[in-house]
This record gives structure tokens, sequence and C-alpha cells, in this order.
């Protein structure tokens, strides 16, 4: 039986100058891509990379990686929650907060990114029910709210009781949520890349994998500052989920490009990404199906490292990696390849109508990405200095 | 930007503006430039003053969603009267402080981001517009124009 | 197991602030839905013209073509950099070439004014909508840039303003952040209704010369009505289903 009624949570505590200096340099880095934005907007966006032809650059590869992320990393309190698997409820505050925290980062990426974003009150208070965009701004939102909720309910001893459906809403939510984040692209009925009923599901399977490889290497990282008990037993679970999330990633985006391949309409995109994309092709094998995919897997599974913490923490960054990989090609890869208007025709124009759209990302949109990421994890680390969130030590389980 | 509309004095131009300051230092009231040819506004000037955006507000509505153009409120009616000829030679442009909505929204210090879009100046003092392509079609707005104002000046 | 630890208040004064400091925040950040726009017209009715194009690209020179983008560019004031990645069309020279006979043509491409954009469907703030007469274009009082209109387009018809503009055309407003595109010169279609002529129908369309049909689609009578019905025309990517207002002759 183990002792899970007798768990104490506890913040960090402050007395490490590591702490510290972690959060100062994290602030620096959130502040100069505030201002990298502030500057985005004063000048427009022709200091960007962005252009007519790829209108959604490295900012939203950014952000969508912190949504998805954020989504998935509350998967470990709802296992606990929902499907009662008690030896994940120690991690389930953190869980909780570190999606709220991925969430905030993402959305102020895709905020500070918008073209008039003093124009958010207008964004939400006019909608367009017919548009999937309108809908994740409600589910963004109400995400926060339910997540904020859930968290206190399960912190509130007297209304403990009460976390179990909080916890089902909120699983319910982040599948609607992260469906929704896939369907931006899988609505898109106008480009090859997209127009995909598969992208939500895969969608949903990149953040269980996404959000876990962020969770594991926090957690890590907290209980290092504040010199806390971290079990191995704790890590083996954590190591084996994030193996078979990596490889249910890697089943979707086999099926998705097969599928494509097997229809001859579509084989001058697949070809694209597949052999002949120059950055995309490259980013495609290497980046996100050898380091993101195959590596971690390896290192995940193979039976000489099941104990290695470093081999823990590098495949989550891998996976990370590959994650940057994935979105990359799917956003920017997706509006690079033209759009087919004349089949069977060679069409040339001064709007790049018929050709490869170049993309060159600016040092504007990466400090702005990096400022969203930088906050996130800002966010993260003061919530468990104020808050108990973290447990005091995760043990050997008793058995 | 704004901190040099306010009390600043502007160089050049012909400009029939009356702002009251008998000595220096003190905050000058706007008193923007009316056209020599016009007695009134489309409204009383006190209704304008409290309402002009809520008119302009309900008019770009119609503009946009209808396609209602060259009614009493219109933006570029504002313009066509606020900046003829016959107030400046040199077309007044809204950086400049002496521009007619530029004038009051920096006494107040209320930003607006209308000619972050919109034309600052009417269509008689705009180049390349349509009605330039076609003389007498400009001839013929600008007297449908004209004669609209009247008509709701008359009211 | 309920143990005496359960009832113990830990912080008492910080579970007060932090319940009253909740409780203002949810009252404060319910969002209002104010307006609610579908960016749908909700008539379906024939009785509201619809205006469209038909474009006979057999009688569109290179130089015509040329002719219809920089009537345009005229009328509303924007300009383009031939080698500009983020300058404004609204309206671009086509050039298709055939690669097995080497057949060239030369044709104008703008908004298709489709009868179900997935413009207006894609648009979070409902500022892309479809006005009763069929024209598709963008409120940018309510435009927030964010660019979604433009992934969706399958014709890749719309802009983004990617810098501080100066010298607008009070005709045409347009201004940094937000997305513009071809507005079939909904301003001339306002002041003369059937009798308008787009710039770029009237570019072309010199004396007794036509190659840009402009009218309703939905009047039989229609000069551009009855020459769909004697010649027929083509629509761009049909297949998706989206009833373009341009149509063309030729292809």
């Amino acid at each position: 039986m183990k002792m899970q009624s007798s768990m104490r949570y506890a913040e960090i505590k402050t007395s490490t100058p590591n702490y510290w200096g972690i959060l100062v340099v994290l602030a620096v880095i959130a502040l100069v891509g505030f201002a990298a934005a502030h500057h985005m907007d004063t000048e427009g966006h022709h200091i960007t990379g962005m252009t007519n032809q790829v209108v959604w650059g490295l900012p939203h590869v950014f952000a969508i990686f912190l949504i998805v992320a954020a989504s998935g990393a509350l998967n470990l309190a709802s296992i606990a929650s929902v499907f009662g698997k008690q030896d994940y409820k120690p991690l389930a505050r953190f869980s909780a907060v570190l999606s709220i925290a991925l969430l905030v980062g993402g959305l102020a990426i895709l905020l500070l990114d918008l073209g008039r974003p003093d124009r958010l009150i207008v964004a939400m208070t006019y909608y367009n029910f017919k548009s999937i965009f309108a809908w994740n701004i409600i589910l963004y939102t109400g995400f926060i709210v339910i997540v904020l909720t859930y968290l206190w309910l399960m912190m509130e001893r007297r209304m403990h009781r009460w976390s179990k459906p909080a916890g089902l809403v909120a699983f319910i939510w982040r599948l609607i949520l992260t469906t929704g984040t896939g369907s931006i692209f899988g609505f898109l009925v106008a480009r090859e890349a997209y127009d995909s009923a598969l992208l939500a599901p895969m969608f949903i399977v990149m953040s269980f994998a996404f959000g876990l490889a962020i969770f594991i290497m926090l957690l890590m990282l907290s209980f290092k500052l504040d010199r806390r008990e971290l079990d191995d037993s704790h890590l083996q679970r954590l190591r084996k989920l994030l193996g078979h999330f990596t490889a249910a990633v890697l089943y979707f985006v086999i099926v998705f490009h097969l599928t494509k391949l097997y229809g001859t309409q579509n084989h001058d995109f697949e070809r694209f990404i597949l052999l002949d994309g120059g950055v995309y092709t490259l980013m495609f094998w290497f980046f996100q199906i050898g380091l993101g995919n195959l590596l971690p897997l390896a290192m995940l599974y193979a039976p000489g490292l099941q104990r290695s913490n470093p081999a823990l923490v590098i495949a989550s960054l891998l996976v990370i990696v590959g994650a940057f990989a994935q979105l990359y090609i799917i956003i920017v890869g997706g509006q690079a390849y033209p759009l087919n208007i004349f089949p069977g025709y060679i069409v040339e124009s001064r709007f790049f109508d018929g050709v490869i759209s170049e993309y060159t990302p600016s040092l504007w949109e990466f400090l702005l990405g990096i400022g969203g990421v930088t906050s996130a994890v800002l966010i993260a680390l003061l919530g468990i200095r104020v808050l108990p969130i973290m447990p005091e030590g995760l043990p050997a389980e008793v058995k | 930007m704004l901190a040099c509309l306010l009390g600043v004095l502007p160089g050049g131009g012909v400009i029939a503006a009356d702002a009251t300051a008998s000595s220096f230092g003190e905050v000058m009231i706007p008193s923007p430039a009316k056209p020599a040819d016009a007695n009134t506004c489309v409204e009383p000037v006190e209704v304008m003053r409290r309402d002009h955006m809520k008119f302009l507000m309900h008019q770009r509505d119609a503009t946009v969603l209808n396609g209602d153009r060259e009614t009493k409120y219109s933006l570029v009616g504002c313009m066509d009267c606020h900046n003829p000829a016959s107030v400046s030679e040199e077309i007044i442009r809204y950086e400049n402080p002496k521009h007619f909505c530029a004038e009051c929204h920096a006494y107040a210090s209320v930003k607006i981001d209308c000619f972050e879009c919109h034309a600052d100046r009417g269509l008689a003092r705009s180049e390349q517009s349509s009605l330039t392509l076609n003389a007498q079609s400009r001839a013929l707005s600008a007297h449908t124009f004209s004669h609209k104002l009247e008509q709701t000046r008359g009211d | 197991m309920a143990t005496e630890l359960d009832n113990i208040e830990l912080r008492p004064a910080r579970r007060k602030f932090l319940k009253s400091a909740a409780a203002l925040a949810t009252t404060l950040i319910a969002p209002g839905i104010i307006l609610y726009k579908t960016g749908h017209a909700s008539n379906t009715s024939n009785k509201n013209p619809r205006w469209g194009l038909l474009i006979d690209t057999n009688a569109l020179s290179e130089s015509d073509v040329d002719a219809c983008v920089s009537a345009c560019q005229r009328e509303h004031g924007w300009e383009s950099d031939p080698n500009s990645r983020t300058d404004a069309q609204w309206i671009r020279k086509v050039k298709l070439t055939d690669p097995e006979s080497g057949h060239q043509r030369f044709l104008p491409m703008m908004c298709m004014h489709c009868e179900n954009p997935p413009c207006v469907d894609v648009c979070p703030t409902g500022a892309s909508f479809k006005r009763d007469d069929g024209i598709v274009l963008v409120d940018k009082h309510t435009c927030i840039g964010c660019r979604y209109c433009m992934m969706a387009c399958p014709y890749k018809a719309r802009s983004f303003i990617h810098e501080t503009l100066k010298d607008q055309l009070p005709v045409a407003p347009r201004g940094k952040g937000t997305v513009e595109s071809c507005t079939l010169c909904v301003h001339r279609i306002d002041r003369d209704g059937s009798n308008a002529v787009p710039a770029c129908a009237e570019a072309v369309n010199q004396g007794d010369r036509k190659a840009i049909w402009f009218g309703d689609l939905h009047d039989p009578q229609s000069e551009i009505s009855q020459r769909l019905q004697a010649l027929g025309a083509v629509k761009l990517r049909a297949d998706m289903g989206l009833n373009p207002g341009v149509r063309y002759q030729g292809l």
C-alpha cells in the first residue's frame, strides 16, 4: 500500500544561488523576447522573415510547441485523477502548474505576433464560431481557468474528493483543445500539406510526448536544485511512458506520409518533404525521425540504459528537438510548398506562384519564440517556489 | 509624437488658425482650421465635440458592411471639408500638429489610429484617385457630395 | 482516512487572500461576447445581386494584364516591387505555360469572391466577411492580423501589410498589421451599381473590345450571364466547391 495519504508537498527553497541565477537569466531572455515583439509591432512584420507566402513562421513553431506540450503536460495529473493510478499522484500538482505555464508562454507568443496585438479585446469579444481559431481562443482561456480550479481542488484538503471529477473535466477539455490545435491545420482544405483528419489525433499523441519530455527535465532539475530525493523507480515509469508516446508519434507520422504517398496527386508534395526539399528533407530525416524518434527510442528502451538518468535527460531533449523539427516542417514546410491552382501547367508570377517559397527566420522571431519558452519555464519555477507543488521527496516505494 | 505635438508651433504654411495664448508657457487651446467657404459642420459644434466618435463608429460599420458611402458622417467627407485648399495650400498631414484632428486630439491627449489606415486628406487633394481617371465622373461625384452636404445642412 | 492534520489550517491569512483574489479575478476575466458575427450573409435568395467577373484569357495579351495590375495599383494606391516578398499584391499577372506544347498565356488573378469562402470560415473575429451582394471583404477595423485567412485561401489572394504605410487613398484605407485583398472595386460598385466598371476591367475594355466583363451573376439578362450561358467558363479549383464569382474563359 503506497503512502500517498501522508505525501507532503513543500515549496522549493530558495537558498540555492543557482535557483535565483536561473530565474534571472530566464527573466532577462523573456524581456528581450518581449522587446523584440515590440519592435516587430512598431516596425511592422517586414523585419521578420515571414512574407506573404510564408505567413506563419518561427514564432508559430514555438507557440504551437508550447501549446501542444501544455496539453500533454497535464497528462500525469490525468493519469492519476482520471485513470486512478495512484503512483502518479505526487506528480499531479506539478503537472497542472507546468501545463498552465506552458500554455501561457505559448499564448503570449501568438498574441504578440499578431499584426494588431492592440486589438486583443476585439479578439476576445468578436467571435466567428465557424472558425476553429475562435474556438481555440475559448479553449485556451478556459483551459487555464479549469486547470487552476483543478489545481486548487487537488491542493485543498477539504475539496479533495472533487479533484477527480475536475480531473476528468480537464482531461476532456484538453483533448478537445489539442484536437482544436491540430485542426487549425487539419481543416485547411487549400493546402496539400494539411487537409487531413489525421492531424488532430497526431497532435494529441505529440502532446503526450512533448509535454512529458519537458516535465521530466524540469522535475529532475527542480529536485536537484532543492536536493530532494528522487528515486529511480519513479523515473522508470516516466521513462517507459516517454518511450511509448514517442513510438506512437512515429506511428502517426508513418501513417500520415504513407497515406499521402498512396495518392499520385500528392507525389510532388511528398517528394518535396521526403526527397528534394532541401532544408525540409534534412529536418525530416535527420532531426525529426533520427534525433526526434529513433535515437530517443533506442535510448529509452536499451536494456543497458534503463537506470541511466543522463540517458533519460538526453532522450527528453532529443524528443524536444524532434518536436521543433516536426512542427517546423508542418507549419513552414506546408506553406513553402506552392498551391496547386493550375494543375498540369507551369505557373509563374510576381507573387511567387508555382515555386517553393523561401523562408529565413529572422532574429526577432527567434527572440520572441525563446522569450515565450523562458516565460513558461519562469512561471513554472516560480510556481513551485511560492506554492507547495513539489513533493518533499520521492523515495523508493514501499511494496 | 505626442510630446512634440503638445504646445509646439509648426513652421511654414499659411493657416487661418487662431490659437489663443497670451504669454509664453500657457497651454495652447486648440482652434482647428475651418474651411473658408462653410458655415457649419454636419452637426453643431457641441454635438460634434462630444459625439463625433459615435457617428464615426456607426458610420464605419454602415460603410464597410452595407456599402453606404458619401453620407453625412463619412470620414472622407470630414477630410474633404477640413483639409481643403482654402485653408492651406500645402496639404496638412496627420503628423503635422495643425492637422484638424491632431489639434484637438493632442490637446486632449487621446491617441487615435484612424490615420494608420485612412487618408488624412479628402478626395480632391488625393493624387491618383478613381475620380482622376475620369474627370467628368469626378466633377459629378464632387457635385453630388456637396449637394448632399447642403441638404443635410439645411436640416 | 482523516487525521488531525486534515483539520489544521496552514497559513490562514494567505489562504484568505488567495480566495478573494481568485474570486475577483474570475469576475473580471469572464469574457463578454459583445458582438456575434458568423461572417456569412444570412440570405441566399437570388433577389440580391451577386457581382462577378468573367475574364476572357484569349483576349488578353501580356501587356493587357500588366495594364490591369497598374490600373488596380493606381486606383487603390498600392505598389509592389518585383523582388519583394512582403509587398501587397491585390491582383497579379500569372503566366501559364503548357509543358507539352509550350503554349503560353497570361491572366490576371485576384480574389475569387467565392460563394463559400474559406477565408470567411476561418477568420476568428469575423473580419473577413461576405457581403449580401457576394463581395468578400476584410473589415480592417476588426482584423487582428493573425493571417489565418491567408493560410486558408486556395488562391493566395490575400496580402498582409508588413510596414507602416503613407499616402493611402481615401477610397482604399489600408494599414500595417491588417490583411487585404481585391475588393472588386466595391467603392465604385456602391456608387454605380451594375453600371460600375472595376479598374482592371476598365483598363482592358478599350473602345469596342471587351476582355473582362463585370455584372450581376444572379441576373440572367445581364451581359455577363448571357456570355456565360453562351460560352461557359472555368472556375479555378472547382473541385473545392467554393463557387467563385470570378471565372475564366480560354483555360
